[in-house]
């Protein structure tokens, strides 16, 4: 063994023992083992069975999903915590599974890959199989668009690895495209789907491959469909395993997986659905028997935390937790919202754009479907947060009533006038960089 | 009185919630009291029609549908050039701006051809992206916009911009931006400018009202106002 490697080895698990003992889990380990040895990625000794996961939204659910499955069969499982998905972070939790001879222990290592920083973490290893969500407009500040971050994911595929795609989503089943052994996981044609697209933007209108004019035959939900591409032949790829159905009943919510694998889950929120889709899919393929995968995914709890109910003053409230700069997922808080039959008002705070970087660039909020909100029989808007003037502009231009749509610099504010002037429902959407400014006025309850 | 927008390439080159640009411009052209047309154009369209219109907007795309729509857009230079020549109000924001230059080298190595209202030229790579906040000056009415960059590639030949880079928060390399000719403006800024910019709006409204010959009225929009100087006050009191 060369002695730079066992050197950076030792130099990281010594910075990890102190930062551990003064509280703090950070990369900076494997800062200073990359210093030492540039390489040490493609030194370690990996076991057999490793997957990594990207996309743009989902990721860390399954992940965690993933750990909990292979875990709950007996494997030994190494994964990143959010977070540390960059290659520094990647390098500190390897190197802290591991011998000083750079042997990981666990069984398995699984990875939370960020799609910009795959590219850089796969010239050293490459996972056996690696998961693609779904593609979406998200975090264009940084990520500039999906099809930029395509390319980046494309320079970390290679060809030893087995891909997992979303078969519903074309930018990510166009990785797919030539490379035989890939596997699909998606979702058949449920209830909820629609004929025609829905939102403010269509990014399945043209074929990510040769960009003409596609053709669906349902939307799940955004460009998340089965299309088909009217000229090169590119179309939705069968599905080795897919959401066969959704059920909810007596207030007991179920999926079904394959026809025949029924996993309880706390909501059937579509892609929640997919990220356990791509969680079983993901298992299985790693060898665990489908029964067994769907009987852990069944008593799995998530934890992650996208919605929290609580009361502000007389009112009951619900935060569902989107995020700003990625419209989808404002779009599927404002389905849940629209779908909700109940009297209600809507908060939308929009005050740190983001919690990790400077920017006040609003234009995301022209791709979210706030028309379906407006139209949705709702009783007040509150706009809330040091943008809530893009809000308002952006609101009135989507046709909401003036006279039921409030606007406040503060996030107190707003909350002080929904305790004193409503009496319905208060649902609140907003991100993570927001959210304690109204977790921290209001009393959580638990999830009813 | 009628006013017709020629919103070109909508579902081809609206990345950043451009869409808010002809929303904005149907919006305030209301108020003012005209009937607003919005013709549509897009790749699969055999023409466009620039006779007749009264303002012009494109937006931005990805690099590879943007160089689809140029080549597109080329098919009818000789009607766009000249309605630019007419003093057709027009906004092209983003990368579509880029196309207004003489042309475009990509990141394969390719040349797009551009339409050459301007002699610019753009170089763009596929390794990153540059992006950041940006407040421009225009020192001539010594105005400042605000917005944000979102792009592949850098202008090789600035000498013709007009805007100063006042203020640049990101990975852009900037000292100027926008070009002007008649009433056709291009500027990198991607998204909903006349929204954070209200002045932007305002003048391609004069302008519209000036060519049908009915006289602005002065209408406050105090959220969009409100908008740009809470930006404008962010963005240069932000630490680099
Ligand atoms: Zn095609």
């Amino acid at each position: 063994m060369k002695i730079r490697v066992f050197t950076a080895i030792l130099v990281c698990k010594i910075i990890r023992g102190l930062a551990k003992l003064a509280g703090r889990g950070s990369s900076l380990p494997g800062k200073y083992a990359l210093k030492i040895c540039p390489d040490i990625l493609s030194q370690l000794k990996l076991p057999e069975l490793s997957l990594a996961v990207t996309g743009s939204n989902g990721k860390t659910s399954t992940v965690e999903m993933i750990a909990h499955i292979l875990r709950s069969n007996g494997l030994k499982v190494a994964y990143n915590k959010e977070g540390s998905n960059q290659i520094e972070g990647v390098v500190t939790f390897l190197i802290s599974d591991s011998t000083m001879g750079g042997k990981v222990k666990s069984d398995v290592v699984l990875l939370e890959a960020d799609e910009r920083y795959s590219r850089h973490i796969f010239k050293y290893f490459h996972p056996k199989y690696f998961v693609i969500n779904n593609l979406y407009r998200d975090q264009m500040t940084r990520n500039g668009h999906p099809e930029f971050i395509k390319s980046v994911i494309g320079q970390a595929v290679y060809d030893d690895m087995t891909l997992i795609l979303n078969a519903d989503d074309p930018l990510v089943a166009s990785f797919g495209k030539g490379r035989e052994g890939t596997i699909y996981f998606g979702a058949d044609n449920l209830p909820s789907d629609t004929k025609t697209h829905e939102g403010i933007y269509d990014d399945g209108k043209y074929c990510p491959v040769c960009k003409s004019p596609m053709e669906y035959e349902y939307y799940h939900y955004n460009h998340i469909g089965k299309f088909k591409c009217t000229s090169c032949g590119f179309e939705r790829h069968a599905a080795d395993h897919s959401l066969t159905s959704t059920q909810e009943k007596d207030g007991k919510a179920s999926i079904t997986i394959d026809g025949k694998y029924e996993i309880p889950v706390f909501f059937t929120g579509i892609y929640h659905c997919y990220n356990i889709l791509a969680a079983f899919t993901a298992a299985v393929t790693s060898g665990i028997a489908p029964e067994k995968a769907a009987e852990s995914l069944g008593g799995y709890i998530l934890k992650s935390g996208r919605i929290s109910d609580f009361t502000l003053g007389k009112l009951d409230g619900r935060l569902l937790l989107s995020k700003h700069e990625n419209s989808v997922s404002y779009d599927r808080s404002i389905d849940v919202v629209a779908n909700d039959k109940r009297k209600k008002s809507v908060m939308i705070i929009v005050d740190a754009i983001s919690r990790k970087y400077y920017t006040s660039d609003s234009s995301w909020l022209w791709d979210i479907n706030f028309e379906k909100l407006c139209g949705s029989d709702v009783e007040k808007i509150i706009l809330a947060g040091q943008y809530c003037d893009d809000l308002a502009v952006r609101f009135e231009l989507a046709g909401a009533d003036p006279d039921k749509t409030v606007y406040f610099t503060t996030v107190q504010e707003a909350a002080d006038y929904c305790a004193h002037n409503l009496d319905s429902f208060l649902y609140v959407i907003t991100c993570f960089s927001d959210k304690e400014k109204i977790l921290s006025i209001v009393t959580r309850r638990e999830l009813s | 009185m009628n006013v017709k927008i020629l919103y070109l390439y909508p579902d081809f080159m609206s990345l950043y919630g451009d869409n808010g640009n002809v929303r904005i411009m149907d919006r305030r052209l209301k108020d003012q009291g005209f009937e607003v047309e919005i013709i549509k154009r897009t790749v699969t369209d055999s023409d466009i029609d620039f006779t007749d219109v009264d303002f012009v907007y494109m937006g931005s795309g990805f690099e590879s549908n943007r160089n689809i729509a140029a080549k597109h857009l080329a098919g009818f230079k000789d009607a766009l050039v000249k309605a630019v020549d007419d003093g057709v109000p027009m906004l092209f924001t983003g990368n579509s701006y880029d196309i207004l230059g003489k042309g475009i080298t990509t990141a394969d190595g390719s040349f797009v051809e551009g339409l050459g209202i301007f002699g610019f030229t753009f170089k763009e790579q596929i390794e990153k992206r540059y992006t950041g906040d940006v407040v421009l000056e225009d020192c001539a009415i010594n105005e400042r916009y605000v917005g944000f960059v979102n792009r592949a590639g850098v202008p090789e030949n600035n000498e013709e911009l007009l805007f100063d880079a006042v203020k640049v928060i990101g990975n852009v390399p900037m000292t100027k931006d926008a070009v002007r000719k008649n009433r056709l403006l291009g500027i990198s800024l991607i998204g909903p400018v006349l929204l954070k910019n209200p002045k932007l709006a305002e003048l391609f409204v004069n302008e519209i009202c000036e060519r049908k010959g009915v006289k602005a009225k002065d209408i406050d929009y105090p959220h969009s106002e409100k908008s740009h100087a809470v930006t404008l006050k962010a963005l240069m009191e932000a630490e680099l």
